[in-house]
């Protein structure tokens, strides 16, 4: 009776939501979208308020009418951050025909970008690798944000602007400086170089990396070893999670560094898990925009739709996460109506009569104007830096590398 | 005996009939078939999606492969298998980027062929230095020292050293025309598949062999009874690490088909649970079989995809489904290695076995 039960209905229902899910002819009225998120793996500390605030954008655009009238569909995966798996996900999202597809991690993007750019098919990521920037090598690899190398050499220069002058040692010695990341993690180890390259022009003395898990829960023997090194301020390039782990320990044992931290280290979770190491030390951070709910334009747009799809997510337990996946998802909308609006929208189309035809493109959300061009896919040129100060962040420096080192921006630091 | 039909009991009158590959016309007609479907069908007419499912599917298998030699035939646990397959990945790649090829082995296309037979080779070797310890040790004491391999090899020697060769941070890229086998470039989801599955059948057919001569014997009588086996006068020391050799060789080349898929690599491709992965799939394919492995690394990687794809349609109306697939996925996962360990220990392949039997004795099965 079971397996009767079992052919006779499960059987036929999955197969039909196989065939509806695989036939392509079910979506072709609406603009199809792709997104490759990950919610249940290494990342999903931040990636998962990021995968919400993705949805919540796409459904926020179809309510004001999608692109020029046309609604979009907006199908992703979750890929627990197995990058095989990300790469049959995006088998997978190109078999349904998406047009665009909202990307996450280093090692996927990365690793997907030569098969993006052969199947010429616009990948916008929440990667922000500066790998990704030199469209002579990645051409279909796109982000709103602020690179991670800018990122890094932004919250350097801001430290040495801000922070150095009040030590004691200021004036007697080189400034001491080094890092910490998971040296496995494409994205964290993505800014070292750069950053070790700033470090060096501005006259720090650099000390030995630390490999730091983005799993860490524990990282008392690499802060022992910095402390032997005695760094004046230490770059962390993980996620929130292993980097309060690392600023409690360093805390902890008094390590007396302060922290510079990459954008996906640094958000509003990071006080809560660091605790009184968050108020007690220097934490600054690169913040590619606001912080949910800070007073900017178009923030209202965002605090409403997360309340509207996700009321049973409290709008304080929300993130700067969703703030970024709005700036991706507001880039690609805007990319896709002006590539409508001029009748081509091939990849190729999306990229030369949208994206690239976008020259200090405002968002709000406190971003910087967006700028893309056949020849460069910064989008910025500089990072907003910011601190946790007496219970909120407070801005440090709106750092602005192109103004400060023009030649160096122009011919040596696109692309790594 | 019929050759045509196999028949009703077995009539072989020798080892070798026993053993033989064709042993009725119908076999040789079912697998010119199979062969068929492989190399014709599926390539021809089947959408990019499927074969690049179909390709992953192949790259779990070779992987598969090597454990199952290990586990299922030789009684060798292991839990670091990833490992070997990055070294082979690190070693094609290295090939291929940065050794100084004669112009003509390049225009020839073989730099890549060779850098993958290269990274099979030192795959293997890798996995007997981890190997070593099971002339001393088996069971749980096996299972940890396998496990090192991943820290070792992946987490250490890889993402400290190996990665930074050429300064590019963690991550190598192989621009595109560099994968190519003779004069065909590996750039699309038809080429990979092929390379995929040229390299799956020679790999069966290698273990096939090897499982019906004097070693495969050795590894089976090591399996049940190792005490028993070495005095009958086998090597045991010598036949575990052959085993070691050819898994890890399987692996390398695992590792060197894998970087054709992707064109790119880093440490993060081959975590610890992709070795654990590779044991749950010979444990749902069957244990000691090599269509077990087949049948398990298409069971993980085809179900999961069609349960991924069923959940579209679904979306629309249940918008949570997504979110909530991700982690049901995970679950689904453990499940069915319960399920079938209770349920089914012998894994597809039996019920495989039992489907033939039932057809070879069909409509007289009584």
């Amino acid at each position: 009776m079971k397996k009767r039960i079992f052919l006779g209905f499960l059987v036929p229902m999955v197969a039909v939501a196989f065939l509806a899910g695989f036939s392509t002819a079910a979506l072709a009225a609406k603009i199809k979208i792709g997104g490759i998120m990950d919610t249940t793996g290494a990342t999903s500390d931040v990636g998962k308020d990021y995968a919400i605030g993705m949805e919540e954008a796409w459904k926020y655009i179809n309510e004001q009418g999608g692109i020029n009238g046309k609604k979009v569909k907006y199908t992703w995966f979750d890929y627990g951050y197995r990058i095989p798996e990300a790469i049959t996900k995006y088998k997978l999202l190109k078999r349904l025909r998406s047009i665009v597809i909202m990307g996450w991690g280093t090692g996927d993007t990365e690793a997907l970008s030569p098969t993006v750019n052969k199947d010429k098919i616009p990948y916008v990521s929440a990667s922000y690798s500066a790998h990704l920037t030199d469209p002579k090598k990645t051409r279909y690899n796109l982000f709103f944000s602020s690179d991670y190398s800018t990122n890094a050499r932004a919250a350097l220069t801001a430290w040495l602007d801000k922070k150095w002058p009040t030590k004691p040692d200021y004036g007697k010695r080189k400034p001491r400086f080094a890092c910490a990341y998971m040296f496995a993690s494409p994205y964290c180890s993505a800014p070292i170089k750069a950053i070790k390259d700033h470090a060096a022009m501005l006259g720090f003395e650099i000390g030995p990396d630390q490999d730091v898990s983005l799993f860490a829960l524990d990282t008392k023997s690499q802060i022992m070893a910095l402390k032997e090194f005695k760094p004046d301020v230490v770059w962390h390039g993980n996620t929130t999670m292993s980097v309060a782990a690392t600023m409690r320990d360093a805390y902890a044992l008094g390590l007396g560094a302060d922290f510079i931290i990459n954008n996906w280290g640094f958000d509003e979770n990071l006080p809560r898990l660091a605790g009184e190491a968050a108020d007690n030390l220097v934490v600054m951070g690169a913040t590619p925009c606001a912080f949910f709910g800070q007073n900017y334009k178009n923030m209202d747009i965002v605090v409403r739709t997360a309340k509207k799809y996700n009321p049973g997510i409290p709008t304080s337990k929300r993130l700067i996460r969703t703030i970024q996946a709005w700036g991706d998802a507001l880039i690609t909308w805007e990319a896709l109506k002006r590539a409508d609006k001029a009748g081509d929208l091939s990849g190729p189309g999306i990229m030369t009569k949208g994206f690239e035809t976008m020259r200090k493109f405002d968002i709000g959300l406190g971003a910087s104007p967006i700028t893309f061009t056949a020849t460069d896919h910064r989008p910025t040129t500089g990072c907003l830096i910011q601190e946790w100060k007496n219970g909120k962040f407070v801005e440090v420096e709106r750092v602005d590398l192109k103004k400060r080192w023009p030649a160096k921006w122009a011919k040596e630091w696109l692309g790594w | 005996m019929s050759s045509v039909w196999m028949p009703c009991g077995d009539y072989h009158q020798s080892y070798a009939e026993d053993h033989g590959w064709w042993q009725t016309r119908f076999i040789k007609f079912k697998m010119l078939l199979l062969l068929a479907v492989i190399f014709v069908i599926i390539p021809q007419f089947l959408s990019g999606y499927v074969m690049s499912v179909a390709s992953m599917v192949g790259y779990t298998a070779m992987g598969a492969l090597g454990v199952q030699l290990l586990i299922g035939y030789t009684g060798l646990v292991t839990l670091g298998h990833a490992a070997f397959i990055a070294v082979g990945a690190y070693t094609s790649t290295l090939l291929v980027l940065q050794f100084p090829w004669p112009q003509w082995i390049m225009d020839a296309g073989l730099a890549y062929p060779i850098s993958v037979l290269v990274a099979g080779v030192f795959g293997g070797i890798w996995s007997v230095l981890f190997g070593l310890p099971s002339a001393k040790v088996k069971g749980f004491y096996l299972i940890l020292t396998t496990m090192a391999a991943q820290f070792i090899t992946v987490d250490f020697i890889l993402t400290q050293y190996v990665s930074r060769i050429g300064g590019r941070g963690q991550a190598f890229s192989l621009p595109p025309g560099t994968i190519k086998v003779g004069p065909w470039v590996i750039d699309s989801e038809r080429e990979v598949y092929y390379l995929m599955a040229v390299i799956l059948t020679l790999m069966v057919i290698v273990l096939a062999n090897l499982l019906r001569s004097r070693v495969g014997r050795a590894w089976v009588a090591i399996r049940d009874n190792d005490i028993a086996a070495e005095t009958l006068g086998i090597n045991i020391v010598w036949y575990k690490l052959l085993a070691f050799f050819v898994a890890g060789f399987f692996a390398g080349v695992a590792g060197g088909f894998w970087v054709s898929n992707t064109a790119a690599l880093s440490p993060e491709h081959f975590p610890w649970f992709w070795s654990l992965w590779l044991v749950g799939v010979i444990l749902i394919g069957g244990v000691g079989s090599i269509h077990g492995a087949i049948f398990g690394s298409f069971f993980m990687v085809v179900i999961m995809e069609l349960l991924q794809v069923g959940v579209i349609p679904l979306a629309d109306y249940f918008p949570k489904l997504l979110m909530s697939f991700a982690s049901l996925k995970e679950m689904a996962f453990g499940l069915a290695i319960c399920a079938f360990l209770i349920y089914e220990p012998n894994g597809l392949a039996y019920r495989w076995w039992q489907a033939k039997n039932y057809f070879n004795l069909w409509p007289f099965s009584y």
